[in-house]
């Protein structure tokens, strides 16, 4: 028998560990052999993740993703004391919900910091010399909110969106360096940060958002298992794509 | 924030004229006031209450003065001056 998404060996950091699709990805990498570095703002809900992953050799790193410029020396620091990275999933994330009319400069500051900002640090981070492994696998997170409209969303989709243009920049930059990067762009799951949103619309609002999902709403694993096939081998000859694991919400 | 303070960034929200909005209108009258303007207003006592408001709420308020009453202590009454 063979694992295609075999992981055994690999040093993958995930950020956003400490919940939803970050902490579900940390918890499928380590079932599939990897060791994990979770990091998080959130030191109990770190260390919860930590417990719950399988095997040894795991490691949780409180790290505020705000503080971009430090995140190259940062990913140094990583790399020093637990090897090169094989892998990085930038999970963190933040969602508001805002009718352009309640959109502000600062919200949508807020959301490109932590949304894109970060990710453009995390890859600067990862691409230095010595920090990468001879070849590495970048995962972003997109959203079918950066593929198609949505009301209320315009910044969120906007830094999802640009999330796509960003995988597809660094896909071309850092291919000669071995690193493949690309970004899943889920629908609607079920996870803290999905529930909370639900929360914002009226039972009927839900439900019709619920049907353009095909297939119903998705959980963390279903997108956890796309980006593990990202990480894995199995997407070897893959890099600058967006894989959308939505239940059909983008099919119609 | 005073109950008029709170009428006046209603007004806003709705670009209405400052003044329109006094708190008797039901929430169908008001032009403007649908899904998106709801969720605006949800962001709105978010923002400046720091009060979090379920949608459920807001369906079941029928005017502006309902509103006022969905956020209690944080809004004074008028002060007659």
């Amino acid at each position: 028998m063979i694992n295609p998404l075999d992981l055994s060996g690999q040093t993958i950091l995930v950020t956003g560990a400490s919940s939803g699709i970050g902490r579900e990805t940390a918890r499928l990498i380590s079932q599939l052999g990897a060791h994990v570095v979770v990091a998080g703002r959130n030191e109990e809900r770190l260390t919860e993740t930590v417990r719950s992953l399988d095997g040894e050799g795991h490691r949780a790193e409180l790290f505020d993703l705000s503080s971009v410029d430090e995140i190259p020396s940062w990913l140094k620091r990583i790399s020093a004391s637990f090897g090169p990275l094989h892998g990085l999933v930038h999970s963190a994330g933040t969602i508001k919900l805002r009718p352009l009319r309640a959109l502000n400069s600062q919200t949508v500051e807020d959301l490109m910091s932590i949304n894109v900002n970060a990710a453009i640090g995390l890859a600067k981070g990862f691409c230095q010399k010595n920090v990468h492994a001879p070849s590495g696998s970048i995962v972003f997170l997109s959203s079918v909110t950066g593929l198609t409209g949505q009301a209320g969303l315009a910044a969120y989709a906007a830094s999802k969106g640009a999330i796509v243009a960003l995988t597809r920049a660094l896909a071309v930059e850092l291919a000669a360096e071995g690193i493949r990067v690309n970004c899943v762009a889920p629908g609607l799951v079920t996870t803290e940060m999905g529930q909370g949103q639900l929360g914002l619309l009226t039972p009927e609002q839900g439900a019709a958002l619920e049907a353009m999902h095909l297939l119903g709403f998705g959980c963390a694993r279903d997108v956890s298992n796309a980006i593990a096939f990202l990480l894995a081998e199995t997407a070897r000859w893959i890099t600058g794509t967006v894989l959308v694991v939505d239940g059909g919400y983008t099919a119609h | 924030m005073e109950r008029n303070e709170f009428l006046l960034s209603l007004d806003e929200l709705l670009e209405f004229e400052p003044g329109t909005i006094t708190g008797s209108e039901t929430l169908d009258s008001l032009d403007g006031w649908n899904s998106l303007a709801v969720i605006s207003f949800m962001a709105l006592v978010d923002e400046r209450f720091g009060v979090s408001l379920q949608p459920r709420q807001i369906a079941a308020s029928t005017t502006v003065s309902d509103l006022v009453r969905l956020l209690g202590d944080r809004i004074s009454a008028e002060i007659p001056n």
